[in-house]
């Protein structure tokens, strides 16, 4: 479990998708991959296969026919996963807000661990928010990794066995 | 019968930088029936201009239909409406709406090319012109504050003057990428294994960019003469040392020169406008509420971008008709898939430098 630990957190790939997105903060994203400014640096590589990926970066509003698709992409990835909302219409709509065929921000469908602000969100900003997120997915690994019991107590909700309750992590037995 | 099987491209791909979806419908590895969807990005960005913007909000609202050709989008609008109200620009006006235009199109097409080169396979070229395109950017962020959705343009002038500091980076960046243009131009000559993804892929011939309306370097890369800076006289292009490229094969190859050749050509330019740069004021006030109707041509990286405006008088518009580029050239670009190898789609998608978001706005 520690060799995956390590590799996640030295390199974590990240999946990018627009979601109506004026393609400002995407070009961005592909700047701050470039040389100047490195985001490789980190061991991030852009890859197109969500199932490969740790890092689910969003640019755009979501519109009406991207929603079904940005759902469908956020749960094929694998757990640990961080979502990062790149640029001021991903978080609140910014001025497409009110617009027919937009939604108002990302956070109506899926959650969101990091917003990046900015129209468009500058390179530095980018990297910064990925910084975060590199901190965000190391906690929700170390959270993934802890050991369960998988039989604890025989527990019922409603005269149903609660299998979810059962599965209980093993320090919280002993404390 | 023979057999065909469909693959899909998109939405969401790796070569991808937004979203489309292409239907290929493929015999072995050759394409034979192509099906494109691309309305997956549409915000109803021109309803909104008639409905919650008022008229001197419009042009920053119509900016963000697309962030590659932000400033041309923003320009039309401003031109259209300034026509409505009256109102001519002075020539220092000109000049600095000029140079941000012509700067916008060089950093696009140096991402197009980079793109292009990516989309083949040759990952190192891509961070190469990636890495030459942060001149042009920095130009950019010094003269209006950001990188990419630099909202300098306004109605009656431009945001921010240019002083001499500017001028001289400027001239030291373009210089230092003149140079750069020089080797790049040699590698995509030059360079054999880029030669066999490019030369006689995806050809659109002569006939066929004319009948299917193909446009800007599309259309050149043909050798269709279409330019906008040569048709119409809203700006003093010819003065400034503009030349029209063509190229005659209209391959993938070509339409890549086309685009390093139209870099140089716009260097030269932006040079040009720095030495040449008027006095006069930056911004003055106009006065009136826009009524009736006119039309704009402008030239964007991608081809013809064309507006209409209608207005009563109010501080709300009728109607603000955006047509682009990229939406004329789809007919375009589906022949050229058709009778090419599937593992060239992406490559040949580049090339085309295809913009979504103002395609469906």
């Amino acid at each position: 479990m520690k060799f995956f630990t390590t590799f996640r957190k030295k390199s974590p790939w990240i999946l990018h998708y627009n979601a109506g997105s004026c393609n400002g903060c995407d070009i961005e994203i592909l700047a701050s991959l470039a040389p100047k400014f490195d985001l490789e640096r980190f061991g991030v590589i852009n890859t197109g296969n969500p199932k490969q990926s740790d890092i689910f970066l969003v640019t755009g509003p979501v519109t009406y026919r991207s929603r079904e698709r940005l759902v469908e992409l956020y749960t094929q990835i694998p757990e640990p996963k961080v979502v990062v909302a790149v640029g001021s219409c991903t978080a609140t709509g910014g001025v497409f807000r009110g617009m027919v065929n937009t939604e108002d921000g990302i956070d109506r469908y899926i959650p969101v661990d990091v917003y990046v602000p900015g129209c468009a969100s500058s390179p530095q900003l980018i990297i910064d928010g990925l910084v975060k997120a590199l901190e965000i997915l190391e906690a929700k690994s170390k959270e993934i990794e802890k050991p369960f019991k998988l039989f604890g107590a025989i527990e019922t909700i409603g005269n149903k066995l609660s299998r979810l309750n059962m599965a209980k992590k093993v320090h919280n037995d002993e404390n | 019968m023979k057999k065909t099987i469909q693959i899909p491209l998109g939405s969401q791909h790796i070569s991808l930088l937004e979203p489309i979806r292409f239907k290929f419908e493929c015999e072995n590895e050759r394409i034979i029936g192509v099906d494109a969807d691309v309305g997956f990005v549409h915000r109803g960005v021109e309803l909104a201009c008639t409905r919650s913007f008022e008229f001197k909000q419009v042009g920053y609202v119509v900016a963000r239909v697309c962030g590659l050709c932000a400033i041309t989008h923003s320009l039309s609008y401003t031109l259209a409406v300034e026509k409505l109200l009256g109102y001519v620009a002075n020539d220092r006006i000109k000049y600095l709406r000029m140079l941000m235009v012509e700067l916008d199109r060089i950093h696009s097409h140096m991402l197009c090319l980079a793109h292009t080169a990516e989309n083949a396979g040759f990952e190192a070229l891509f961070m190469q012109i990636m890495g030459d395109r942060e001149l042009v950017m920095e130009v950019q962020e010094a003269i209006s504050g950001n990188r990419v959705q630099f909202d300098y343009i306004s109605i009656g002038g431009v945001n921010r003057d240019l002083t001499s500091d500017l001028c001289d980076l400027i001239r030291k960046n373009l210089t230092i990428l003149s140079e750069k243009m020089e080797i790049l131009t040699g590698l995509f000559d030059n360079n054999w294994s880029l030669s066999l993804k490019y030369k006689g892929v995806g050809v659109l011939s002569l006939e066929d960019a004319y009948t299917y309306n193909a446009l800007g370097p599309l259309a050149r890369a043909s050798g269709l003469a279409t330019d906008v800076r040569a048709e119409t006289s809203d700006f003093p292009y010819e003065a400034l040392g503009y030349t029209m490229i063509l190229e005659s094969t209209g391959d993938i190859h070509a339409r890549n020169f086309v685009r390093l050749r139209e870099i140089v050509n716009s260097i030269t330019m932006c040079q040009n406008i720095v030495d040449n740069l008027p006095i006069g004021e930056i911004q003055e006030k106009v006065k009136g509420k826009p009524k009736g109707e006119d039309i704009i041509r402008i030239e964007a990286p991608r081809g013809e971008l064309f507006y209409l405006v209608r207005g009563n008088g109010t501080n709300m518009l009728e109607r603000v008709r955006i047509k682009t580029p990229t939406f004329s050239g789809i007919p375009a670009m589906m022949e050229v898939f058709k009778g090419s190898q599937y593992a060239d789609a992406p490559a040949i998608l580049a090339s085309f430098d295809p913009c979504m978001s103002c395609t469906a706005k």
